[in-house]
């Protein structure tokens, strides 16, 4: 019984992390797909997310749930700004210069978020934070579960904005053949955009979930888990968003397995290792068709 | 060539000033302690450049100054020996480990690389307090003997030249790879590795090449470092350590052998210049945004500047004349 009640705690927290993972995963994709490029500075994002969520509950009170979408609206702007000021002019002139201009939007960031919100560890409490519910031999807090009700709105949310309306559509349309959707009358730069603001909005929507689960956090939380998603979409395919799910519940999973096992250390060490053992295996990752 | 010439001159001439600033300074602790690690900033950004010359961009360099810093300290402890011999032992050390993670890197590109790179970091750091915690003191750390003991008259100074000394030799070293057919092999591989197999060059073995010279590289600087301070924890492997190569070599100017030496140096004096007027966080957003329009305006670095200045005034002169014709 004992044994079987630590399996599925750590089951349980591996599918909270991983909610976090697949929201960062699928954003850090669809900027991918489209553009082509990839942000190790997604994480910051997530950062800053999680400030304006946690610096507006502090100033109204309002429930964090409700706040999370003010928190994406703000991300959507800042993305755009980020999109269209910095990585517009370098776009196509090589994949160094994307991780070089990744490198200062940390800095820039972080830094940023530490005079604003100094770097010290801060954490707010969610109005659910006392209440849990009993699921079989576990107590789960209630915001677990809230939060993998959000993820799974959102993720369904962007899964039909994708398919059925027009602009999801001409955004895959130049994910699959950018000079194809050009031709046709895409304007492919607005689709930069949007997909880039999408995705920061999704690393916002991540960012809230960090916070209202109760986690501290600092200007410097975003970096390892922006890596780990990259690690993720690698793991599951460049451009999978399934693979983004599932590969982001393996290493939730297998992350804190590892800490349980191991000692916190191994925590980040783990996905890293996963990851090395994936692309010496298979240099394009388990389920990408080509190699970048 | 009246450019090479040119060069040659003006490296010995700093050379000179870095030879002669401890007479003129006198033994300015402060001044030498910047400049010490300033030295030894510019071995690491070399090596990195190196891989980078080879078409392969880490982002875990720290692994490789880390594993040289504590080889170097762990031999010198054991053994009784000179860290003046054991930054060299730990070097090579690092350079095995080097071949090791070349070995998973080989098939991998850009950013596949820069995440493996990223994850040997975090991964060596974890060994080195888990695993390895009886012999390198976990995450508290172990002292490191000095380059050369504080006991000794005039011992920063000695280790100051020696460190200066050790800069030019593997800059010397960087420049005669650079001109030989290793340093060819390396450019054919990073311009198109296809291209450079038809023409008989053999990409694994040049790129675990460059992983082996880069990763011993980093680790002499990494126990000059240790030895330097005589004390050694896993923040050795932090990311920012990984990190500043990168943006040295980059603001400096990329694939050249004057870009980390520039870069280093400018950046070290802007820092150290920006801290006089009590900044923390503000420098940091300042090199960001220094390293964000370097990147977008500048992708060559600080070595293409005078080539720019040179044709914007050409171009401005032309207009002239033609404005007067």
């Amino acid at each position: 019984m004992g044994e079987l009640e630590i399996f599925l705690q750590i089951l349980f927290w591996g599918l909270y992390a991983g909610c976090i993972y697949i929201l960062l995963a699928t954003g850090l994709n669809l900027i991918f797909g489209v553009m082509k490029i990839v942000n190790f500075a997604h994480g910051e994002f997530l950062m800053v997310g999680a400030y304006v969520t946690a610096t507006v509950f502090a100033l109204t009170g309002l429930n964090p749930y409700v706040i999370i979408l003010f928190s994406m609206v703000v991300l959507v702007a800042i993305g755009a700004a980020v999109e269209r000021f910095c990585f517009r002019p370098i776009l196509g002139t090589g994949k160094l210069n994307e991780i070089f201009l990744s490198l200062g939007l940390i800095y820039l960031f972080q830094n940023l978020a530490a005079l604003i919100w100094t770097d010290e560890w801060q954490s707010i409490q969610s109005p659910y934070a006392s209440i849990s519910i009993p699921i079989g031999p576990l107590n789960v807090p209630l915001d677990y579960i809230i939060i993998m009700v959000v993820t799974a709105i959102i993720l369904t949310g962007l899964h039909l904005f994708l398919k059925r309306s027009r602009t999801g559509r001409a955004m895959r349309a130049t994910s699959q053949n950018r000079k194809g959707a050009m031709l046709v009358g895409i304007d492919v730069e607005r689709m930069d955009v949007f997909s880039f603001s999408i995705g920061c909005a999704l690393a916002a929507a991540a960012g809230t979930l960090w916070v209202v689960s109760g986690q501290v956090f600092n200007p410097y939380m975003g970096s390892i888990p922006a890596v780990k998603a990259f690690a993720i979409i690698i793991l599951g395919g460049l451009g999978s968003i399934p693979g983004a799910i599932i590969g982001g519940l393996i290493y939730g999973v297998a992350e804190n397995g590892a800490a349980f096992l191991l000692g916190g250390i191994w925590k980040d060490a783990v996905s890293f290792i996963i990851l090395i053992v994936v692309l010496v295996v298979r240099p394009t990752g388990l389920f990408g068709e080509s190699g970048e | 060539m009246d450019r090479e010439r040119l060069i040659r001159y003006l490296s010995l001439l700093v050379i000179g000033v870095a030879a002669a600033v401890p007479f003129v300074s006198g033994t300015n602790l402060y001044l030498l302690n910047v400049l010490i690690l300033m030295l030894i900033f510019i071995i690491f950004s070399s090596s990195w450049n190196l891989l980078a010359y080879s078409g392969q961009g880490s982002l875990g360099h720290a692994a490789f100054f880390g594993i040289g810093g504590y080889a170097s300290t762990l031999i010198a402890i054991q053994s009784g020996l000179s860290p003046y011999i054991t930054i060299f032992l730990g070097g090579a050390f690092a350079a095995g480990i080097g071949v090791l993670i070349g070995l998973t890197c080989v098939r991998l590109k850009e950013w596949f690389l820069a995440m493996v790179t990223f994850g040997f970091a975090i991964i060596v750091q974890a060994i080195t307090v888990s695993f390895l915690a009886s012999i390198t003191g976990g995450w508290d750390g172990i002292a490191s003997p000095r380059l050369v003991s504080s006991q000794v008259p005039g011992y920063i100074l000695i280790e100051y030249y020696s460190i200066l000394a050790l800069t030019i030799g593997v800059i010397l070293l960087i420049y005669l790879i650079f001109k030989s057919k290793i340093g060819m092999a390396f450019l054919a591989i990073r311009e198109n590795e296809i291209e450079a197999r038809v023409s008989g060059v053999d990409p694994v073995r040049y790129k675990l090449l460059a992983f082996a010279i880069s990763a011993g590289l980093a680790g002499i600087a990494g126990a000059l470092e240790i030895h330097y301070f005589g004390y050694i924890t896993p923040e050795i492997y932090g990311i920012d350590i990984s990190f500043w190569p990168i943006i040295y070599s980059i603001l400096g100017g990329l694939g050249t052998i004057a870009g980390p030496v520039v870069g280093t140096v400018v950046l070290t004096v802007l820092w150290d210049g920006l801290k006089i007027f009590g900044l923390t966080y503000e420098r940091y957003i300042i090199i960001g945004a220094i390293l964000i329009l370097s990147v977008i305006f500048l992708p060559k670095g600080l070595v293409s500047l005078p080539d720019k200045l040179a044709g914007w005034w050409k171009r401005r002169g032309n207009k002239k004349l033609r404005n007067q014709a």
